[in-house]
This record gives C-alpha cells, sequence and structure tokens, in this order.
C-alpha cells in the first residue's frame, strides 16, 4: 500500500510538471524535430558497422584492440556488445538471434564446439577461400582442425585453450618422485603422498555433470587409446574396452580417496580453489590456473606438463578456445572479414596474450620473446597444446555430449558400473546419430 | 434481455482482450501442436519433413524423457506436499495475535520475495561438501566424518532440491492459507467450543473444511509451477548428477534451444502440457471429492 501510494504521488507530480510546464515540453519536443532532421542525416554517411556478441569479461579484455581497429580504419566502425559471462548463455543469445532471422550481429566469437552446429544450420559463412594454406598452417593444427566441418573452414582461431595436469613439484621433490606419466603412476605417487600426510587430496577434476565433464574425459579417452566418435564415419568407441579402462581410472580415484568423494560436483573453479589452497597434489585445468596460482599460497611450487595416459599410448589436451567466424546473413562480409584479419593478426595476438595472460592460436607465439619475458612457462605449453584432442566436430554434438555426461556422471557417481554405462551411453549415441 | 445493439457492443469490447488472448495463448499452443508433426532438427537437415505420429513414437523409447517425467514428479509431489504442510502450520502460527506478528509476517514471505536464481547459488553452496554450512552443522554434532557430497550423489540431489524449494515457497503457500484463515469468523469457534469441543476437533470440523478453497487454489498454483521448475535445478544442479535431478522443462529447453530439434521438442511441450492438464484435473477432482 506504502510503495503504491508514493506510486500515484509521482504520477501526480509528474502531471502537474507537464501542466505548469508546457513551454519546456514544446521547446524539447522543437529541439528533438531539430536534431532529427539536421544531425542524423550527417550521420547517414558514417561507415558500416560490424558487430559481434562477446561474454563481459572478454569484452573488456578486448576493448584496447577495439579502440586500435577503429582508430586504423576510417570506413569500418567494429564494436562488441557485451553478453552475459556464462559462455552457454552467449551460445543461446547466439542461437536466438539467428533463429529469429534477421540477425544484429556479423561475427560470431564462439567456443570451439559450436563451430558444427552452426555451420550445420547454415548461420555461419564459409571462409576457406579466404585463408591460404600457408596462412593456415600457422595457426595450431587442432585449432584450424576444430574450425571446419565437411571439410570446409568457418572460424579462425583467436585464442587457444587446452587441458593439462598441473602438479606440486615440492611434494613431489620432497617425496623423491618424478611427475607421473601414467594414469597408474599417477595414483600411486596421489597415495603415497597422502599417506605421508603431505597432503590431503591427492588428483583433483571436473566430475560434474557439464561441459567440462566431457572434456576432461576426451583427455582421458585418449590417453587410454579410445575414441568417441569418429566425425568422418560417425562410427561410436564408448563401448569399446580401452573405453571402459578410462572410466576405470576416474572411478579408481574415487574409490581410493585420491580424488575428494566431491569431485562429482566439481567445475573448474572448485578444482581450482582446493588445489591453490594446496589440498591437492594434482590437478586437471586449463591453463588460466596458471597466472591465477602464482598470487596464490602454492606460488612458486607447482608445475604444468602434458596429462598423463596409459602405457604405450600418448598424451591428450582437450582443445578448447575461442575463434572467430563471419554470419551468414550480414551486409558486409569484406568489412567482416577485416576485422577478423586485425584480430588474428599476430600483433594483435600478441597485445592481448600479454595483457590477458590467454593462449595463442599462432604456433610461434609460444615462443615469441615479448611473451617468453613475461610468461616463462609458455614453451612448454606448446607441448601440451600440440598434443590435443578434438571433442567430435560433428552437428549433433550438443546431444552426443549430453549423453555421455549423463552416463558418464552415472558411472563415477556409482549409479551404474563403468562397463553398463558405457554400453547404454554407446547404444544411445549409434541411435542418435544414425537417426 | 440485451438489444441488438448492446450485443455488438459488448463484443467490440470484449475483441481486444481475445486478440491479446489468442496471440499469446492460443497461436503458440497451436503452433507448438503443428510443429510436432515435423521432422526439424536444424542438426540434421535444414528442410522440416512431415513426420506423422514419428516424433511421438521416438518418445516411447525416450528413457531420459521418462526419467525426466519421474524426476519432476517426485520434485512436484514430494515439495508441494510438504510445502503445504509446513505452509499450514505457518499460517496458522501467523494467524495468532502475539507480540511483533508484523515484523514476523513480512519476515516470513522474504523467501518467497528473493530471485530463485539467486537463492539457487546460495543453496548450491549450503550443500558443497567442503565449505557447505549443513554437512559443518552435521560434523559438529559428530553425525558425519567426512563430508556428504549432497549434490553429486544421485538421491541426495534431488533432497536437496526439494529442501530449498520448500524453503522458498512455503510463504506463498502459508499467505494464501492466512488469507483463508482470516476470513473465518471467530464466532464459529466460540460456538464451538460452547458445544464443548476441543480445539483440535474445531481445527478438524471448522478450520480444515472452510480452508479448503484456499488449500485448493494454493495446491493448484504450487503443482503447476512446480512442475514447470527449472531455474531453481539449472542453477543448483544443472540436471546432474547423472541426469537424476533433469526436470521436464529443462530436458525441453536442451531439444529446443541446443539441440535444435524444433519438432521434437514441440512434442515433448505437447505431452507435457497434456499430461500436466490431467494431472491437474485428477487432484482438483480428488479435492472436490474430499469436500463434499
Amino acid at each position: 500500500m506504502f510503495i503504491s501510494d508514493l506510486f500515484i504521488a509521482f504520477i501526480k507530480y509528474s502531471f502537474k510538471l507537464i501542466k505548469s510546464n508546457g513551454w519546456l515540453i514544446g521547446l524539447l519536443t522543437v529541439l528533438v524535430i531539430v536534431f532529427q532532421g539536421l544531425i542524423l542525416p550527417a550521420q547517414t554517411q558514417q561507415p558500416v558497422t560490424i558487430k559481434t556478441l562477446v561474454r563481459a569479461d572478454e569484452a573488456q579484455q578486448l576493448q584496447p584492440l577495439v579502440t586500435k581497429f577503429n582508430q586504423q580504419h576510417s570506413d569500418i566502425r567494429f564494436q562488441i556488445v557485451e553478453a552475459p559471462s556464462d559462455s552457454n548463455q552467449v551460445e543461446d543469445l547466439y542461437t536466438s538471434s539467428f533463429l529469429l532471422g534477421n540477425s544484429p550481429y556479423d561475427l560470431i566469437y564462439m567456443d570451439i564446439v559450436w563451430t558444427p552446429k552452426f555451420a550445420a544450420a547454415g548461420w555461419l559463412e564459409d571462409v576457406s577461400d579466404r585463408l591460404s594454406d600457408t596462412e593456415a598452417q600457422q595457426y595450431l593444427e587442432g585449432d584450424i582442425a576444430g574450425g571446419m566441418y565437411e571439410n570446409k573452414l568457418y572460424r579462425i582461431p583467436f585464442r587457444s585453450d587446452a587441458g593439462m595436469l598441473y602438479y606440486r613439484q615440492d611434494l613431489l621433490e620432497e617425496a623423491g618422485y618424478e611427475p607421473p606419466e601414467t594414469f597408474k603412476e599417477l595414483l600411486e605417487i596421489s597415495q603415497d603422498l597422502q599417506k605421508q600426510g603431505l597432503i590431503e587430496w591427492g588428483y583433483v577434476w571436473q566430475g560434474k555433470q557439464y561441459e567440462g565433464l566431457a572434456a576432461m574425459f576426451v583427455e582421458v579417452l585418449q590417453g587410454s587409446g579410445a575414441f568417441w566418435v569418429n566425425p568422418d564415419t560417425l562410427e561410436v568407441g564408448l563401448d569399446r574396452p580401452e573405453a571402459i579402462e578410462a572410466v576405470e581410472f576416474l572411478r579408481q580415484a574415487i574409490a581410493t580417496k585420491v580424488s575428494p568423494p566431491g569431485v562429482t560436483t566439481y567445475a573448474e573453479e572448485e578444482a581450482r580453489l582446493l588445489f591453490q589452497n594446496g589440498k591437492a597434489a594434482f590437478l586437471r585445468n586449463w591453463p588460466y590456473v596458471y597466472s591465477l596460482a602464482l598470487e596464490s599460497p602454492i606460488a612458486g611450487k607447482y608445475s604444468i606438463k602434458p596429462m598423463v595416459h596409459s602405457v604405450g599410448q600418448n598424451s591428450g589436451a582437450c582443445l578448447g578456445g575461442w575463434g572467430i567466424g563471419i554470419a551468414k546473413n550480414t551486409k558486409h562480409p569484406d568489412a567482416a572479414w577485416e576485422v577478423i584479419k586485425f584480430l588474428s593478426s599476430e600483433e594483435s595476438q600478441r597485445e592481448f596474450i600479454l595483457e590477458t595472460g590467454f593462449v595463442p592460436s599462432r604456433t610461434a607465439l609460444f615462443n615469441d620473446q615479448a611473451i617468453v619475458a613475461k610468461y616463462n612457462y609458455y614453451p612448454k605449453l606448446l607441448d601440451v597444446v600440440q598434443s590435443s584432442a578434438l571433442r567430435p566436430p560433428i552437428s549433433q554434438y550438443a546431444q552426443t555430449s549430453d549423453i555421455l555426461q549423463r552416463y558418464l556422471s552415472a558411472a563415477i557417481t556409482g549409479k551404474m558400473t563403468p562397463e553398463k554405462a558405457m554400453q547404454a551411453a554407446a547404444k544411445e549415441t549409434r541411435n542418435l546419430l544414425k537417426g | 434481455m440485451l438489444n441488438k445493439q448492446e450485443k455488438i457492443t459488448g463484443w467490440l469490447l470484449l475483441i481486444p482482450a481475445l486478440l491479446i488472448l489468442g496471440l499469446v495463448f492460443i497461436y503458440p499452443i497451436a503452433r507448438a501442436f503443428y510443429l510436432s508433426w515435423f521432422t526439424e532438427n536444424l542438426g540434421t537437415q535444414l528442410q522440416p519433413v512431415f513426420a506423422g505420429l514419428g516424433n511421438y513414437q521416438r518418445m516411447i523409447g525416450d528413457g531420459r524423457f521418462w526419467q525426466s517425467i519421474y524426476n519432476t514428479s517426485i520434485f512436484t509431489v514430494f515439495s508441494v506436499v510438504l510445502e503445504l504442510f509446513l505452509g499450514l502450520g505457518v499460517a496458522l502460527v501467523l494467524n495468532k495475535s502475539f507480540f511483533g506478528r508484523g515484523i514476523v509476517r513480512t519476515i516470513s514471505i522474504i523467501p518467497w520475495a528473493l530471485p530463485t536464481a539467486v537463492m539457487g547459488l546460495a543453496w548450491a553452496w549450503i550443500f558443497n561438501d567442503q565449505y557447505g554450512v549443513v554437512n559443518d552443522i552435521l560434523s559438529r554434532l559428530g553425525l558425519i566424518d567426512t563430508g556428504i557430497n549432497w549434490l553429486g550423489t544421485p538421491a541426495l540431489a534431488m533432497i536437496a532440491l526439494i529442501v530449498a524449494d520448500v524453503w522458498k515457497t512455503t510463504p506463498f503457500i502459508s499467505i494464501i492459507l492466512l488469507a483463508g484463515l482470516q476470513s473465518i469468523s471467530e464466532d464459529l469457534y466460540e460456538a464451538h467450543r460452547m458445544d464443548g469441543a476441543t480445539p483440535l476437533q474445531s481445527f478438524y470440523q471448522i478450520t480444515l473444511p472452510l480452508l479448503m478453497p484456499q488449500i485448493l487454489i494454493a495446491l493448484l498454483f504450487r503443482f503447476a509451477q512446480s512442475f514447470g521448475v527449472f531455474d531453481l535445478v539449472q542453477v543448483m544442479t544443472g540436471g546432474g548428477p547423472a541426469g537424476t535431478t533433469e526436470t521436464v522443462s529443462i530436458y525441453i529447453y536442451s531439444t529446443i534451444m541446443r539441440y535444435l530439434d524444433f519438432g521434437y521438442g514441440a512434442a515433448l511441450v505437447v505431452v507435457t502440457f497434456l499430461l500436466l492438464i490431467a494431472a491437474v484435473g485428477i487432484t482438483s477432482l480428488m479435492l472436490k471429492k474430499v469436500r463434499a
């Protein structure tokens, strides 16, 4: 009642203002008309505007590059619209803008896993002819492969991302261990460190049912010599013995108390906090943790290496990262390409990386003088990134990933045996991709 | 009787309301029914193809759909029943006059006034296995040694969701019931007392029967709302672990927004819609019988 009284009083007051200041309203109206008549036409000869939608925190970080671009180009105005910080929500916003038809975005700043879906839906412009082979070779191979759909390129990589193993160097030295190479060594070293009371938990990773679970699992799969879905033949490999062994490793980690029971609810941040607070010896995470942990109790005590694997197999680093594509319905594809060329240039990437500590998508930058001077671990990072594993680049990836997430989550929470879970996941995935 | 002129004017006056109703209710529902007969999936082909009952057949074998129906039903039944009992209790207390009743009434609505996404995040932290308050209390009481993994254990995650939902929506029920209680005349109780009835008897013979209309309304509102629960689940568990908290709304959202499978998504909407109408119909019939 109180609020509604206030509201009514406010409206009454507004009416009174209008009544007593009729001349003021008139003057304002005239001004608006003059403005529209004189000033707006002058602006119609303005440069073409190229818009894109980027997660809020990253939009801030890109701002210096935007300003620089607009200073250099008088005929194009590049503009970034800020989106929510959660990348799922950005995907939804792009999706709904395309579904509605007249999308306001000329460029699509996209996560690697969106590419096949957006390309299959016909929302992306084929940019294969715009990038020469020699130019393409300057990027990380996996990053270019992740931008392809049915042998055409739809996305130019801007910044890369890859999963890796963080380990506590100080603890390993104290106990006299080399960094682990295999799954088995990781578990054994963890148990020993825990037994000696050097650390509370061994290995923390992303076990929550969400996309990060699939990203983490791709690495374990590759390390076990297994595969998820072959993008060319759509063959599903989840129920093969090697894949079941991969799940077995995760189960083992929980069963032997190497990983905390709560690991099945952890996303990146929960895992990072445990590691950073000195509560875990090993961590699977993305490169962003490295610079954050430099200002934590474990500063100077940790290092990184490629993910562990089975005997006789190789490491896999799940490739993430962001790139830029051109929207099919843009009226200015050439201007949009100018923006892409500018952003993905070596110079812009160097500037952006130095500012933010993200991972470059150009191979040369990992050994770049200026970058190594600031981040001395980047040459090591190149090893990690080059052993990359892709999540299957298929148009129905989102659904495929959800199936895996559900059954993998069932397996690691003990609701199903690894064998049963993977068989069910494989069966459902085959049904989906067949239909 | 209205004459012809008046009838025409009457219809003319109704037109704006009918138009709006048609635009925001009837058109979308009809459109969903229509779409559900097509295979329209941007992931596999760009042109919609007539599929007849194909989408409905697919649903029969879709274990994930039935699990989501099961999850939603469990969530709805437990949260609504608990809310009803707690809400009735709170309403009875708030109906008594005691010192500071106004303040208590105001405070009791706060959970309902909070945005669900915000309070969902808070509950996710409350149930966190390492830093959560629930585990802290349990371990201080000596009931557990290591933290219980609430949101990561299949059966427990649903309990956590129900607790959060009960906390949030009990005030809604208690406010509706409080309004009902206030409309019951004090004279009835007095007369009843004169006849030698105990307080418990007056509760069963006066309060409960006269409160039935409000209970019915509260139940129907809550039933429809919690059957469509989305935000709370999305924030607290995202449907996990192992899909044990995935509700129908979350599944439909994924099908349409993430898989771009519009035809099947529309069929899911239609079936859920019919199931909900049937469930609400049966509940209200049952309650009417109880009243009679």
